[in-house]
């Protein structure tokens, strides 16, 4: 373990010097903002109650207990995430939600960040594919919900940046761009069935436009507390969702499709800030 | 495979052994041996489909067969699969002759069956879902779903909106022959109309029988229908 992190290092220092893509805000804060630059955006201002409940987002106590896990010493090795390199250094949080996919060197490809920190719980703590820990995705009393809010919420109000330097990285965005158009399934839909216009609604549910970075950035902001599912969710449970509801084959977490949606779903948030943890209905 | 020369210094039996166990660990038998970076993107597309594992494949399916063919794009769907959407003309002629090529009215021609039985049909988004959950098609018959884009019966207050309103379809059109082809035609195989629509083939793709797109098309133009009331 302590090898891997002085392998790391030099990983480190090499992207340690960029600039971070705007400072911490509070996710109400960021919503709000998007709300005022937007007035006329249907999607963005679809649940006024949702809106109102920011401030006490039941998502924030999912993330406490984040914080807490992350911590801790767990799992075979007895090791905390402390060592975890999500990019910017081990044990570098603040930004690195938003920078997510990116290639990692120690691998040799692009992950993004659910696949990330399911590498660094097998790697660092030792848990074993099967164990619930790594297994159980879903549900914010999931050990990687609870993560996933803590470690994505010291980004909020930053802007999406997905590292587009590495050629892999350019190489997923582009195939995930694709994808966002590829038709299939039974009924021959595609994202952007759902997402090419704005304003649109699939029963009561005002969806939101791809191309409208500003919708878009609340729409990629997951974790999210889903008052709907009484349940905190991830980027990689709205994929699931989606390509369910697309009639599409089943999409495995921590697969190339998977990594290259979220690299070009949050490509096209580029610039945006993201609003960590959202509110979604 | 720019990693197999490196190997044929070793032991055969070793070989093969680092060769089996590398496969195990990443789950995933082709990763490290083939360059993403070096694929145009289209191949890219293909080989994330079908061979990078990401996708539950083998599934069995309601239609028959496996999730594969779920994957596999017809004709028409590779033609509408235009990053950003916008067709060129020429692509326009395309799709709209393979619809007609694929498009088969029903034996006797189109005729309207029960439109309360239609108004459950169009109510229902059941159908052809695989994965973490599998719709059933053995205890539930699969919908039509047109609500979820399409205002049908005024007073249905949860409508959406991706498709044009249908509140009062029946209305100015009657049920004379050419109103009722023209319905099947399009619930059928609405690209020979509207090429590369987000709307469902749902009777060249067999998603409805012949009869429950007549109930569909009796929602739509009986003049009993809430729809025209």
């Amino acid at each position: 373990m302590f090898k891997k992190a002085l392998l790391a290092l030099p990983v480190a220092m090499a992207v340690g010097g960029a600039a971070q893509a705007g400072e911490w805000q509070d996710p109400a804060d960021v919503l709000n903002n998007l709300l005022e630059a937007n007035p006329d955006s249907a999607y963005l201002h679809q649940s006024e109650m949702n809106i109102m409940m920011m401030p006490d987002n039941p998502a924030l106590w999912v993330a406490d207990d984040g914080e807490e896990l992350f911590y801790q010493e767990r799992g075979p090795n007895n090791a905390s995430l402390e060592s975890c390199d999500f990019g910017k250094g081990p044990g570098v949080l603040d930004g690195a939600y938003v920078e997510l996919p990116r290639y990692f060197e120690d691998v040799g490809k692009v992950m993004d960040f659910e696949q990330r920190l399911v590498h660094c719980m097998k790697e660092i703590q030792g848990f074993d594919e099967d164990d619930a820990a790594v297994a159980q995705r879903h549900g914010s009393g999931s050990d990687i919900m609870q993560l996933t809010t803590y470690i994505a919420m010291q980004s909020s109000g930053m802007e999406w940046q997905p590292q587009n330097d590495h050629p892999e990285e350019q190489a997923l965005i582009a195939a995930g761009e694709k994808l966002f158009f590829r038709r299939g399934g039974a009924q021959d839909f595609n994202c952007a069935a759902c997402h090419g216009q704005s304003g649109k609604r699939i029963r009561a549910s005002v969806l939101p436009q791809m191309r409208n970075s500003q919708e878009w950035t609340k729409a990629v902001s997951w974790p999210a507390q889903r008052a709907g599912h009484d349940n905190v969710r991830s980027q990689n449970h709205r994929i699931r969702g989606c390509v369910w509801q697309m009639r599409h084959a089943a999409i495995k977490p921590d697969s190339m499709a998977n990594t290259a949606l979220i690299a070009f779903w949050n490509d096209a948030a580029r610039g945006e800030p993201a609003i960590l943890p959202d509110l979604k209905r | 495979m720019p990693g197999q020369s490196v190997r044929w210094g070793l032991p055969l039996a070793v070989s093969a052994a680092l060769f089996t166990t590398g496969c195990q660990f990443f789950g995933d038998a082709d990763e490290g041996e083939t360059d993403i970076a070096a694929m145009e993107t289209d191949e890219l597309v293909e080989h994330i489909v079908f061979e990078s594992d990401s996708y539950r494949l083998d599934q069995p399916v309601q239609e028959g067969g496996s999730a594969r063919g779920r994957m596999e794009q017809d004709d028409l769907q590779r033609a509408c699969s235009v990053v950003g959407g916008e067709l060129s003309g020429d692509q326009v002629q395309e799709v709209i002759t393979l619809a007609r090529e694929s498009y088969e009215a029903p034996p006797g021609g189109p005729r309207l069956g029960d439109w309360e039985r239609g108004a459950e049909l169009a109510r229902s988004g059941y159908g052809f879902r695989v994965g973490h959950r599998n719709d059933d098609h053995s205890t539930r018959t699969p919908g039509g779903n047109c609500y979820a884009c399409h205002q049908m019966d005024p007073n249905e207050p949860i409508y959406g909106t991706i498709g044009p309103s249908l509140a009062g379809y029946g209305s100015g059109r009657g049920t004379d022959e050419a109103s009722l082809r023209y319905a099947h035609e399009v619930i059928s195989n609405p690209h020979q109309y509207f090429p590369c629509t987000e709307m469902p083939r749902f009777g060249a793709n067999e998603l409805l029988s012949e009869r429950e797109i007549s109930h569909i098309m009796a929602y739509l133009l009986d003049p009993e229908s809430p729809v025209n009331q």
